[in-house]
């Protein structure tokens, strides 16, 4: 490639990236609201074995204290309802299907964990927040797919952009603007467009490090927040982690206590604990 | 928060706490970790010729002191351009809080 990749570049190229497993995008269009068929759909997913064992694992771990363990998909439905196994499923499919793992210096296990830890502090937040907890876990798993969809498609910049993000000590956002004229938020949204989620997710995606220009009363400040969150409880475990700039009047909106924003962090360590298994 | 260290058995005694399983020859398990002495496990261990025991001890104050400031240090780290910013401050306060509390 020569000059400077345009977004319509890396929207052209998207096509590259790795297929989501056919029962994610299926699950994904659960979302905007299409009845689902649990029974066939618990089904399909129990087919992946990859996915299903994943999903199991988390399904039986302490979080969720089940008196007996679950062995199938089918009852992991029944016993914790078709909502939280979805998404579970999305995160094992998300995770499994795009690991980006091709370029220098990009690390998709620390990536992962940081985008897990995120998923897990958005739902936290929905608890106390009163805001749906499933639209707010997808949009934290996928708040940073677009990085992922730039690491793939144009692994040499990345790097390049690493690289840079790490000499000056700044944010990678700042540079992924200056090398590519776009960042990563834009990319996700693009690419969360194409999979027809819905558009509070996209939204989110869109405007999570600029809460303040999302839709009114969107999920945009909830992800600006639980992404800050991830980083705090350091579950990246990177040397340069960086806190990224939180919007003083968006924080201050979310009305978060100091016993809610304890209770939030204890909360996200907790279902972190568990959720991290879907990583393998 | 507490740390492990090998022991030789004469220095054992009742009310320690066991940080590994102590193991026979044959990697037959005598008596399991976590568990707290007594005389008859340390006499039966001198008949069974154990020579050390992993000892599970209390961390120090002065460790406790130093991991604070190791996981302060860390934490201020990761605020490094945000430290003084209006919208920061709840969560790095709590994040502190609720770290340091961790360690107890």
């Amino acid at each position: 490639m020569s000059g400077q990749p345009t977004l319509s570049d890396m929207l052209a190229r998207i096509q590259r990236l790795p297929a989501l497993p056919a029962v994610a995008l299926e699950l994904l269009d659960t979302l905007s609201g299409s009845d689902p068929d649990v029974t066939t759909l618990a089904r399909r997913i129990a087919q992946d074995q990859a996915i299903a064992a994943r999903v199991l694992r988390v399904a039986n771990s302490p979080f969720y204290g089940l008196q007996s363990r679950v062995g199938s998909i089918h009852d992991a439905v029944v016993v914790l309802g078709f909502s939280t196994v979805r998404s579970l499923v999305l995160a094992a499919a998300v995770v499994t299907g795009l690991p980006g793992d091709h370029c220098a210096g990009f690390d998709p296990h620390r990536f992962w964990r940081h985008v897990m830890g995120t998923a897990v502090a958005a739902q936290s937040l929905a608890q106390r927040l009163h805001r749906p907890p499933e639209s707010l876990f997808v949009a934290g798993l996928l708040h940073d797919i677009g990085r992922l969809a730039m690491v793939s498609i144009y692994p040499e910049q990345f790097a390049r952009a690493l690289v840079i993000a790490r000499e000056r000590d700044c944010s990678l956002r700042e540079v992924e603007l200056e090398i590519f004229g776009f960042d990563h938020t834009a990319v996700g949204a693009a690419l969360t467009l194409r999979w027809h989620l819905p558009e509070e997710i996209i939204d989110a995606l869109a405007y999570h490090h600029q809460p303040e220009l999302g839709a009114p009363g969107g999920l945009a400040p909830i992800i600006h927040y639980a992404d800050a969150i991830s980083t705090a409880l350091d579950f990246e475990e990177a040397e340069d982690t960086l806190m990224p700039r939180l919007h003083p009047a968006t924080i201050d909106a979310l009305g978060l206590g100091w016993q809610s924003l304890t209770e939030v962090l204890a909360d996200t360590r907790t279902r972190f604990e568990s959720y991290r298994l879907l990583l393998g | 928060m507490s740390e492990t260290r090998t022991l030789p058995l004469a220095q054992a005694l009742p009310g320690m706490l066991l940080a590994a399983p102590v193991l026979d020859a044959g990697g037959n398990v005598l008596l399991p970790a976590a568990l707290t002495l007594t005389e008859n496990h340390i006499e039966s261990l001198h008949r069974r010729g154990i020579a050390t025991l992993a000892i599970s001890t209390p961390a120090e104050p002065v460790d406790i002191a130093r991991k604070r400031e190791e996981l302060r240090a860390r934490v201020m780290h990761i605020f490094r351009h945000t430290v003084d910013d209006p919208g920061s401050q709840a969560l790095l306060h709590a994040v502190l809080a609720f770290r340091q509390e961790q360690l107890k």
